[in-house]
């Protein structure tokens, strides 16, 4: 992998990462002017969270098209970002034969990943 | 939210990703207060947006970094090493440290760096000496389209342990106390590694979302980042952002040093209060 191929699949991520989480966030948010934040597009009656600040039964209120889950949907999708382009760091520095920052890149992502899983 | 304070945090937002692509920092200082004080966000959730706000302004912001050579993702990558180790480290110490101290040698440490950058804002670029053997090994050489100066400005990395054991307090800040830790990292790579300003802040970018990351699922999991504050956060910050990384290029180091002082010493003057009971 040139360099050059390399920042442009490092430079894709973040705007997929970014297209995406704006989509959805920009889309729930403008749903919920409409029909408010707990509604449903569908119209159908579903249960709600506990508050806006809570993410559980996520996939259950995106089925109905909730606006909130929508917008979580979004945000979880940024949070996402960042770990993605590590990611996608790891498999450019593999490609392209640079042994030592594959090996730094990996650490990292071991790290930022446990710290996400074990911290809370 | 009302949609008129929607709108308000919006273009606040707006503003705050425009300085934070600029100056590499993630815009807590600007959104934090302007949520708490001006539209009376709970300070829990306004801390909870401004996580988003960091991800959304490092992710909008090196999208075009990266792809324009301004990011130096060698260097991103070797110091994401030191600040995700710090980030993990910070959060375990954070028990048993007093908070009050932290705050206050951080806000000494960045007030002195100020002076720093004072003395610093009429260079254009660093001086260019011969790498060292470690930059070498590491390969931490590069150079940088500089559109204002219409060519390649070439670099090297120096201090790089230097540079690494502040990267790791950086992290160790953000873990502990959640805030400073993209002005620490432009602080380290521009004064202790003399990378160029731009290199520096564009870097910076490139590294505080993954800071941010790391310590996301805690505000997550504690049900801090409420999406009827972090959506208009989010898509303002991620619009002024897109704009600020447009800009970046075509001004000069000096500008950028000019945008980034301000921040500097706000965040230096916000965590000595913090450290002496005032403030947030």
């Amino acid at each position: 992998m040139t360099p050059e191929r390399f920042r442009i699949a490092v430079s894709t991520v973040l705007i997929v990462g970014v297209g995406i989480s704006a989509a959805l966030i920009g889309f729930g948010f403008a749903a919920a002017l409409v029909i408010g934040w707990q509604g449903s597009l569908t119209g159908v009656a579903h249960a709600t969270s506990a508050s806006t600040a809570d993410f559980s039964n996520l996939p259950a209120r995106l089925v109905v098209l909730e606006p909130l889950a929508i917008t979580q949907l979004g945000l979880l999708a940024l949070l996402a970002t960042p770990v993605a382009r590590v990611a996608t760091s790891v498999v450019a520095f593999t490609l392209e034969g640079d042994r030592l920052y594959a090996a730094i890149t990996v650490a990292v992502l071991l790290i930022l990943l446990t710290s996400i899983l074990v911290l809370r | 939210m009302t949609p008129e304070a929607d709108l308000g945090i919006f273009l606040v937002s707006a503003a705050a990703g425009f300085i934070g692509a600029l100056a590499g920092v993630g815009g807590g200082i600007l959104v934090i207060p302007v949520l708490t004080f001006g539209f009376g966000v709970d300070l829990r959730l306004a801390v909870g947006a401004s996580i988003v706000s960091i991800i959304a302004t490092s992710s909008g912001a090196a999208a075009a970094y990266v792809r324009d050579r301004m990011t130096d993702m060698r260097v991103g990558m070797f110091l994401e090493l030191a600040t995700t180790t710090g980030a993990v480290c910070g959060a375990l110490l954070a028990v048993l440290i007093a908070p009050a101290f932290l705050y206050l040698l951080l806000g000494v440490i960045l007030l002195g760096t100020a002076a720093m950058q004072v003395a610093r804002m009429g260079e254009e670029t660093p001086p260019t000496d011969a790498p060292s053997p470690l930059a070498a090994r590491l390969r931490l050489e590069s150079s940088y389209p500089d559109r204002r100066l219409g060519r390649e400005v070439p670099y090297s990395a120096h201090r790089i342990p230097l540079g690494f054991a502040l990267m790791w307090i950086a992290g160790v800040v953000s873990g502990l106390l959640g805030i400073g830790s993209g002005v620490l990292k432009v602080v380290a790579m521009d004064g202790a590694m003399r990378l160029p300003m731009k290199v520096s802040s564009a870097t910076s970018n490139f590294m505080i979302g993954v800071t941010a990351a790391a310590s996301a699922g805690i505000y997550l999991g504690r049900g801090d980042v409420d999406a009827t504050i972090a959506a208009p956060v989010a898509l303002g910050v991620l619009t002024g952002a897109l704009v600020g990384a447009r800009v970046l290029q075509r001004i000069s180091n000096r500008t950028v040093r000019l945008v980034f002082l301000p921040v500097l010493v706000a965040v230096g003057l916000e965590t000595i209060g913090r450290g002496l009971g005032y403030g947030l």
